[in-house]
This record gives C-alpha cells, structure tokens and sequence, in this order.
C-alpha cells in the first residue's frame, strides 16, 4: 500500500469537496466560523487544519455564495455568522446533482 | 478587536505570539481584510477555549492553535490570491509588484531549476570541445596555480594539466551536480 499516496489523494479530494459540504450545512442554517468546523466533524470524517476553512468561507463570499454579518456577544469577541444566499441555494442545488451523478458513477466502476 | 484575556501569562504571551504572526502573514492585505481575519481568528481561538473552561489555559489554547494550523501555511494561498485583486484593482506598482512577488515564487524557484538543469548541458559542451579543441579544453594552471577551467583561447604560458582524462570527469563532475540538483528539488518540494 501506498500511504503517500493516499495521503496526498485524501488531501486533494477533501479540498475539492469541502465547498460542497460547507454550502450544505449552510443551507440548514447559520453558523459562525468555530460551529461550521464542528459540525464538518460531525457530518464527516474531514480533518481540515482549521485556519483553511476561513480564506475557503472568504472566497465563498466573494462569488457571493454566502454572506456573513458579525454579532456582538456578551463575551465582548464577536461572532461571524455566515448563511447561505439564493444564488448559493441555486449553486447548491447543482452541485448535490452532480455530485450525486459522479458518486452513482464512480459506485458503477468500484463494483463492476 | 477585543483581545482575549488570560489568567496565565504563559497562555497570554502564547496568544499574543500567535495573533502577531496571523497579522503579519496578512500585514500586505487591505486594512479592511486584515482587522477582518483577525478578529476571525481571534473568535475562533476565544470559541475554541470557552469549549473546554476546566482545562489548563496553555493546553488548550496550544491544541485550539495546532488546529488552527500554522498561520504562514494556511493563510499564503488567500493573501497571494487577495494581493492580486487588490493589485489589478488598484494599478498600484507597490501592490502588483508584491502580487507578482507572493504568485510567481514557485515559478520562480521552478525556473531556478530550470536553469541549474539546462546548466548540465554545459559539461556536455565541455566534453565535444575538448574532442575538437583538445589543446585549449581542459584545466589549465600556471606557474602551479589554477588559472581556467573550460575551453580558454589563447593558451599562451598556460599548461593544461588532465589531458583527456578531463572527459571522464567532467562527466563524474555533471553526474554530481545532476544527483545535487535533483536533491535539492527534493527538498524543495517538501518545504
């Protein structure tokens, strides 16, 4: 077995469907920075390093897929909750179907 | 932004260091951007610790921040690609000079490879001229001291000292830096 190998590939699929699974919890609810990570955690068996999850929200934002808006806490440290727009719903929506579809092709060759 | 605030000075400082080095990795960004990912990181840190009050300040703080993730790795991406907005928006020199800088390091270094590479083809050069020039390709010394290493024109008071042994080194020599460059680009690749 391969492990560099694998450790690269498991690398480079969790970065290309991260967006996906992002744009998924958001579309329940809205969730600040530190909730969307546990919750990735939750849903998934993705070990992100955390820091990449904001620079990935960010560009999000500017394809205006989601929108954020901070809320003061008692606390006094502020939170930045994120939600989802209708062009992100849309986008979303596209996104499970072809998902959907490369998931149903992929299952088709790994049990032929 | 409203720094966190420590009962132990060790997490104190640890906090303070680690907030400097986010600031800095973005200290090129819009003053809009950067306060922005600061005060990110930083409620990121507060959530992280309020999750686990019992724990040792240190501990926990040192294990939110090693999720976090070093700030020069996971933060380089965003300010190279925020650097180019900023760049093509602004028409700033300053700005599309230091974009370029953060963009095209790999490029650069990849085309540093490029050149030590093409820089092999030098010794076969070595080796045809010494085959047609035999008498002004080789190492060539002068009163016992070295004087040139390559074809050299004329060669009046200088003694070519290997002869055509000078082939079989120079290939040995080119097998050397081949295997050194190649290390390198290695070791590049891991950093």
């Amino acid at each position: 077995m391969n492990e560099e190998f694998i450790h690269k590939w498991e690398s480079q699929v969790k970065k290309g469907i991260l967006e996906l699974v992002v744009l998924n919890i958001l579309n329940n609810r809205d969730y600040y920075g530190y909730e969307l990570i546990e919750e990735i955690r939750n849903y998934t068996l993705i070990d992100i390093a955390e820091g990449t999850l904001y620079p990935l929200l960010i560009r999000l934002k500017e394809s205006n897929l989601v929108l954020s808006e901070w809320v003061e806490q008692d606390s006094g440290i502020p939170r930045k909750y994120y939600s989802i727009t209708m062009d992100g719903k849309t986008t979303l929506k596209e996104l499970n179907i072809y998902w959907e579809n490369l998931t149903r092709s992929i299952q088709k060759i790994t049990t032929r | 932004m409203n720094k966190i605030n420590f009962k132990s000075e060790s997490a104190q400082g640890y906090y303070s260091d680690y907030i400097k080095r986010v600031s800095k990795c973005i200290s090129t960004l819009a003053d809009a951007d950067r306060n922005e990912l600061i005060m990110e990181i930083n409620s990121h840190i507060f959530e992280g610790i309020s999750r686990e009050p019992a724990k040792n300040e240190l501990e926990i703080l040192v294990e939110v921040t090693g999720r976090l993730g070093v700030p020069e790795e996971f933060l380089k991406p965003l300010v190279a690609r925020k650097k180019l907005d900023q760049a093509v928006r602004s028409f700033n020199p300053k700005h599309v000079f230091q974009a370029i800088i953060l963009n095209l390091k790999n490029s650069i270094l990849y085309s540093l490879f490029a050149l030590l590479y093409l820089f092999l083809f030098t010794f076969v050069g070595l080796i045809i001229s010494k085959i047609i020039f035999p008498s002004n390709t080789g190492l060539f010394i002068s009163k016992g001291s070295f004087r040139a290493l390559g074809y050299i024109s004329p060669t009046d008071g200088l003694t070519e000292v290997l002869g055509y042994w000078f082939i079989p080194l120079s290939i040995i020599a080119a097998f050397l830096f081949y295997a050194f460059i190649t290390l390198l680009l290695k070791v590049s690749r891991k950093t």
